[in-house]
């Protein structure tokens, strides 16, 4: 850059820094995603140390299970029992940011070889009426905050030159650039005031670097929108009253109008009171299993586990094995069921993600949230990772309740544990290229609305 | 005609010359329209379905053949909450908490799938509901035809004219005050003739809806007043628009969000797991049935053996296993109603930090008066909790009562009893609590909202004084 180029630019800084609107308008964006980010942190860190605390309280509540079930006369039904075993989903890397669902999902669940589908829904405690807002985050600040900030500093770049008179002089000097010098200003300006805290955040909780791109990636998508739009409005419009007006009248729309209408319509179309059908469905086969001859549900059961056909005979009314492969039979029945809820669940994300393929608000809540793993989508991985665990859990006990062995210390040492589950962040690439259009068609759009300004002025 | 009348009517005037004033009124009423409408939808789906479900699992509890008691108690019920008729207007926390809970012996389940769990991220920009249109976007509306109420007579030297015709500050202001009240209220009113029209059909309460409408009045006003005294002092309209999206900003989107995550770093809330297990040691450390040894459980024994005047167990009328249960049962149930008491405590006091900053930010005391009155605050998803652990206590001992004495008297090695029994056990009936009955919840929020009013009234006069200085 040419020494005189540079003093254009210096020039420019000075000019925007010097309002106190705008000034004050960027130091409360980093102040605020600041906040966020520190909020986002503090969160992480809360749930970190739940899981921790839970852990312990765990060790101790299987110590008393060992010491009551495990020995040389131990019984492995009873010991299955009894062994609530704990899973838990510690926050994904970029969850500071975006902490999505990750205040309601629980994140720490305890399961038991019993049937799984009567386990994997509980809800863990968390307060409603605090969850009810929605949470303050990063995510949050960049979709509701950011707009108001491009508003305060780009509604005025054409009409407020032309309410002090200085239109007229601005287009008759020489040389090219002026509003894009001063347009990407002001867009370098927000968005560092935006993702600076971001990276700072991404470095303290050491998140991927990868992530953090794409995070900002989306977050200038959504911020091009945003000054496309006040470009579009801004040369529109005669004054910068009414050019404020329009834009907050946009951002209304698309960021409270729309998705919530959006909400009602998804909600509406795609019921999932599946879950409820499945709990029901699981109840009624496993409690029916004790009215029905045993070998029919050792029958069903073998369908799935032929090795242990021919090992099913006990004496007397009660025999675990019997029991467990009645609970592995309920939760086999209801497989249809549980199919057809998480389809019902996988719908309502993909509506919203269609929808956020025209709704950049809803566009960039998409692509935080998958990157981050705190979606609906994250919640599933979860409940998958959960359910191979159990299958693992309850396949360790079938050779001491089949084969009549007892389950001793050294037994019990060899209950499988649960392997935390590896993140399963992805890109939503088509959500991204999606929100880059619309953000390229503000700017086009904006763009040449500028151009006319110039033209019909020098014409 | 008064001053303040002539200069309200003026204003009116002004106003239904202004073009996107009238058509940004005319969007806003018909958003209130159709929140209400698919609002209503949506309750009466819920409704429809959650009738449908208790229904569906109170017959197939009728339906179970004979059994063992002991099997009926883990056969459960299932309850559904039935959701308020006023959750159409305010959908509350009921999104957010769980409407149905399995009700067993010995344990206490949680409430499960809340629609929050299985929407999108989506419901976290908020749920249509008239009361989100009056509570985050009426603000809005109200602002930007109040911004400029004095601003303007001030840019354009009418004001100076006013006063040298002899109108006083105190007048314009009153004037103007009047004039946006009336239009905030007008801007209230589609609500409230869903509301009036809604309790005309006898699904509320009348006394409900009169305080519903007197406290979004309350808050109406209040952007109404703010917007006039703001456009008083501020320099200029451009100004006094800004201060007033900043301030909405604020009050409306940024505290409600930003004060919860202060309320929960103040009070821990307690993992169910670890309540689990903490109750399973407090339940070991009174006594062990299945011990032989047990202190706690042979003193039981003596008592009941001392009670029916026998010598040994087996010469007891009632069978004794069930009588355990009894006992167990009554130990289990105070040990988790303590343990939920605990868990409602510290929600509580987490909800009285955010709840505190209403002096803050006004919307948290109208979200609290509009929940509390729609009847889908948390306080009455507690008495739900309530109403269905009084209710799983009930049904647990009525047949572990059967247990103790219907068994004796039948033979075989697989006791049953007759499956006509299980049509005695009693139904959830749910008891809607009416939220007049607990007003101290009410009068807070109020008392915030008539304090906001009064400050502003003070701030009014401030503004007449301003103007009265300008006008020499």
């Amino acid at each position: 850059m040419t020494k005189a180029a540079s003093s254009i630019w210096t020039a420019e800084l000075r000019l925007l820094l010097r309002s106190g609107r705008n000034l004050l308008a960027l130091i409360l964006l980093f102040m605020l995603s600041g906040a966020a980010v520190w909020a986002g942190i503090a969160e992480i860190e809360h749930q970190r140390a739940t899981i921790e605390r839970v852990e312990a309280e765990q060790i101790r509540d299987l110590a008393t299970v060992e010491e009551a079930n495990a020995g040389p006369e131990g019984d492995a039904g009873y010991n299955a029992y009894y062994a609530f075993m704990l899973t838990q989903d510690p926050p994904p890397p970029l969850a500071f940011a975006a902490i999505g669902q990750r205040d309601l999902q629980p994140y720490v669940l305890r399961v038991r070889a019993l049937g799984l589908q009567a386990q994997l829904y509980d809800s863990e405690t968390y307060n409603p009426e605090l969850a009810l807002p929605g949470v303050f985050d990063w995510a949050f600040v960049l979709i509701y905050l950011l707009p108001l900030v491009v508003i305060a500093l780009g509604h005025d770049l054409v009409t407020g030159e032309r309410e002090t008179g200085r239109l007229r002089l601005l287009l008759s000097l020489p040389g090219s650039g002026l509003w894009r010098r001063r347009i990407g200003l002001r867009y370098g300006a927000v968005l560092a005031a935006l993702g600076l805290p971001l990276i700072a955040g991404g470095i303290v909780m050491a998140a991927p670097a990868s992530g953090i791109a794409v995070m900002l990636g989306a977050a200038a998508l959504y911020c091009a929108f945003w000054f496309g739009l006040a470009m579009l409005i801004g040369a529109s419009l005669r004054t910068s009253a009414t050019a404020a007006a329009a834009m907050i009248g946009c951002w209304i729309v698309l960021t409270l109008i729309l998705p919530t209408l959006a909400n009602a319509a998804i909600a509406r179309s795609v019921p999932v009171a599946k879950g409820i059908d499945l709990t029901l469905a699981q109840r009624e086969i496993v409690h029916r299993g004790w009215d029905v001859p045993k070998a029919q549900t050792f029958e069903r059961f073998f369908v799935n586990h032929p090795e242990w056909r021919g090992k099913e005979e006990f004496e007397g009314r009660f025999h675990w094995k019997w029991y467990y492969a009645m609970h592995q039979v309920g939760d086999e029945a209801g497989a249809a069921d549980v199919k057809d809820y998480r389809a019902s669940l996988a719908e309502r994300e993909d509506f919203t993600r269609m929808l956020g393929l025209v709704l950049p608000g809803v566009g960039t809540m998409t692509v935080l949230h998958r990157i981050a793993d705190t979606d609906i989508a994250g919640q599933l991985a979860y409940q998958d990772s959960i359910a191979a665990y159990h299958e693992r859990l309850r396949r360790f006990y079938y050779p001491y309740l089949f084969d009549e062995r007892s389950f001793t210390r050294t037994d019990f040492a060899q209950i499988p544990r649960y392997e935390t589950r590896r993140a399963t962040g992805t890109l939503d690439a088509a959500s991204l290229i999606a929100l880059g259009i619309l953000a390229l068609l503000l700017l086009v759009a904006g763009r040449a609305r500028m151009a006319r300004i110039g033209a019909r002025r020098r014409s | 005609m008064s001053a303040a009348t002539l200069i309200a009517r003026e204003e009116w005037r002004v106003l239904a010359r202004n073009r996107a004033g009238l058509i940004a009124g005319a969007l806003f009423v018909l958003l209130i329209l159709v929140a209400s409408f698919t609002s209503l939808d949506w309750r009466s789906a819920i409704e429809a379905d959650r009738a449908r479900y208790q229904a569906s699992v109170d017959e197939s509890f009728d339906a179970q053949p004979d059994r063992h008691p002991h099997r009926m108690v883990h056969y459960g019920q299932f309850v559904f909450r039935p959701i308020a008729p006023l959750a159409f207007f305010d959908a509350g926390v009921d999104s957010f908490t769980g409407n149905t809970v399995f009700l067993e012996g010995h344990r206490q389940n949680s409430a499960n799938f809340a629609e929050a769990r299985q929407s999108s991220l989506l419901l976290r920009f908020g749920q249509l509901t008239p009361a989100f249109v009056l509570q985050t976007l009426a603000p809005l509306l109200i602002i930007f035809l109040a911004f400029a109420s004095v601003g303007r007579e001030k840019e354009r030297a009418t004001l100076k004219l006013m006063l040298a015709q002899g109108f006083s500050g105190r007048s314009l202001i009153a004037g103007k005050l009047l004039g946006h009240g009336a239009i905030a209220l007008g801007v209230g009113l589609p609500a409230f003739a869903v509301l009036i029209a809604f309790a005309a059909t006898g699904a509320a309460g009348w006394a409900s809806v009169a305080l519903m409408i007197l406290g979004y009045a309350a808050w109406l006003i209040l952007w109404a007043a703010l917007g006039v005294i703001v456009s008083a002092l501020a320099a200029r309209p451009r100004d006094a628009l800004a201060i007033l999206i900043g301030l909405w900003m604020i009050v409306v989107i940024l505290l409600p969000r930003a004060l919860p995550e202060a309320a929960s770093a103040q009070s821990e809330l307690a993992t169910k797991i670890e309540t689990e297990i903490a109750l399973h040691r407090d339940l070991l450390e009174i006594g062990d049935s299945h011990d032989p040894d047990d202190p706690y459980f042979n003193d039981f024994r003596k008592q009941v053996l001392t009670r029916y005047g026998v010598e040994t167990v087996e010469d007891l009328p009632v069978q004794y296993a069930g009588l355990v249960s009894i006992e167990g049962e009554r130990l289990t149930t105070q040990i988790y109603a303590d343990a939920a008491d605990r868990q409602i405590a510290s929600e509580s006091e987490q909800n009285a930090f955010v709840h505190a900053f209403s002096v803050v930010s006004p919307l948290i005391a109208i979200r609290q008066v509009s929940m509390a009155l729609a009847g889908s605050d948390p306080a009455a998803h507690y008495d739900f909790l309530d109403q269905a652990e009084t209710f799983r206590y009930d049904f647990v001992q009525r047949l572990n009562r059967m247990q103790a004495e219907l068994l004796p008297g039948i033979e075989g090695d697989d006791p049953r009893i007759p499956s006509a029994y299980w049509q005695d056990i009693p139904r959830f009936a749910y008891d809607a609590p009416d939220p007049l009955e607990r007003p101290r919840s009410l009068v807070w929020p109020f008392a915030v909202l008539l304090g906001w009013l009064v400050a502003l009234g003070g701030l009014a006069f401030v503004a007449v004084r301003r103007i009265g200085r300008s006008a020499r």
